[in-house]
C-alpha cells in the first residue's frame, strides 16, 4: 500500500527526505514523483529542499589548509 | 644470520610497493577526508590534529585495508572512532528538543511566513549567510551532526554511514531525520534575527 490516498502531501513529506538522499525503492520513487507532478505545494517545497542541501554543501566546503596536506605527506615519511 | 633469500626480496618489494600506493592514495583522499572532518570535530584547529591522528593512525596499519574497497570510508572510520576516543563529544545522548514536533518544511514555512507569499526557492540562498549556516552545524548536538555530515557533505550513503559510525541503518535514518530538523531550527531562528 502506497499511503499516497489518505494524506497525499503528509506522505510525500514523509518519503521527501529518503527521496533527496536517492534512497527509496523504484516504486516508491515514482509514487513521489507522480505525486510531485500534480501538487504544486509539495513541489515548491522539494525545490526548496534541493537548493537548501546544494547551498549546506557550497556553504560549508572548507579548503584543507596546505601546511595540513604537507603535514600529511610528512607523517608518511617519518613513519618509514 | 642467514642471507635473505631472493623470495623474500620480491616479496619486501612488493610489500613496500604496496604501501607506498596505499600512501598515495590516502593522501589524495585527504581534501575530501577534511572537508568531512572540519565539521565533525568542533573547530579547525581540533579537525587538523584529527587528521593528522587518523594518518599516523592509516599509516601504521595501512596493511588492515581491503585493497579494493572504499579508502574514504575507511579513513573516516578511523576518523570518527578518534572523535570519540578524544572525549570531543560534550552531549553523548541525544536531547529530546520541541523541533521533533515540528514539520520538514519548517524553514521553508518560517521563511515563506516572513516573504507573505509563496517563495522563490532560491531566494534562500540570499536570506542565509554562508557562516549562518557552519555555525547553525556546529549547534547540531554530534550525534545527530555525524550522520548529517557524513551524509549530506561527505555524500555517504545510509549504509556507509552505518558502517562508519557502527550503528544500524534504522539508527542512521532516524538521527539524519532529526539532525535535519534540528538544522532547520537553527537556521529558522538564524533568519528570524
Amino acid at each position: 500500500m502506497s499511503g499516497y490516498g489518505v494524506d497525499p502531501c503528509v506522505k510525500c513529506e514523509e518519503m521527501m527526505q529518503p527521496f533527496l538522499d536517492r534512497e527509496l525503492t523504484m516504486g516508491e520513487m515514482q509514487e513521489a514523483e507522480a505525486h510531485l507532478d500534480t501538487c504544486s505545494h509539495c513541489r515548491r517545497r522539494y525545490r526548496f529542499e534541493v537548493s537548501l542541501r546544494r547551498y549546506i554543501r557550497t556553504a560549508t566546503t572548507e579548503q584543507m589548509p596546505l601546511e595540513l596536506k604537507q603535514k600529511l605527506a610528512a607523517l608518511r615519511i617519518e613513519l618509514h | 644470520m642467514s642471507e635473505p633469500t631472493s623470495a623474500d626480496t620480491r616479496r619486501l618489494a612488493e610489500e613496500a610497493r604496496n604501501r607506498v600506493r596505499f600512501e598515495e592514495e590516502a593522501l589524495d583522499l585527504s581534501d575530501q577526508v577534511y572537508r568531512v572532518a572540519r565539521h565533525l570535530a568542533n573547530s579547525r584547529e581540533d579537525a587538523d590534529e584529527l587528521m593528522q591522528e587518523t594518518y599516523v593512525r592509516a599509516f601504521r596499519s595501512w596493511q588492515q585495508y581491503t585493497p579494493g574497497t572504499n579508502l574514504r570510508a575507511w579513513l573516516l572510520r578511523i576518523l570518527t572512532n578518534l572523535n570519540i576516543d578524544r572525549g570531543r563529544r560534550q552531549q553523548r545522548s541525544p536531547q529530546t528538543t520541541s523541533l521533533d514536533e515540528k514539520s520538514d518544511y519548517y524553514l521553508y514555512d518560517k521563511l515563506e511566513e516572513q516573504e507573505g507569499r509563496p517563495m522563490d526557492e532560491e531566494r534562500v540562498i540570499e536570506r542565509l549567510s554562508q557562516d549562518s549556516v557552519v555555525d547553525a552545524l556546529a549547534h547540531v548536538p554530534h550525534d545527530f551532526r555525524d550522520v548529517l555530515v557524513l551524509v549530506d557533505i561527505g555524500d555517504f550513503s545510509y549504509a556507509d554511514t552505518a558502517q562508519i559510525l557502527d550503528i544500524p541503518v534504522g539508527t542512521v535514518m532516524s538521527r539524519l531525520h532529526r539532525a535535519r530538523r534540528i538544522l532547520k531550527g537553527e537556521l529558522a531562528e538564524e533568519v528570524a534575527k
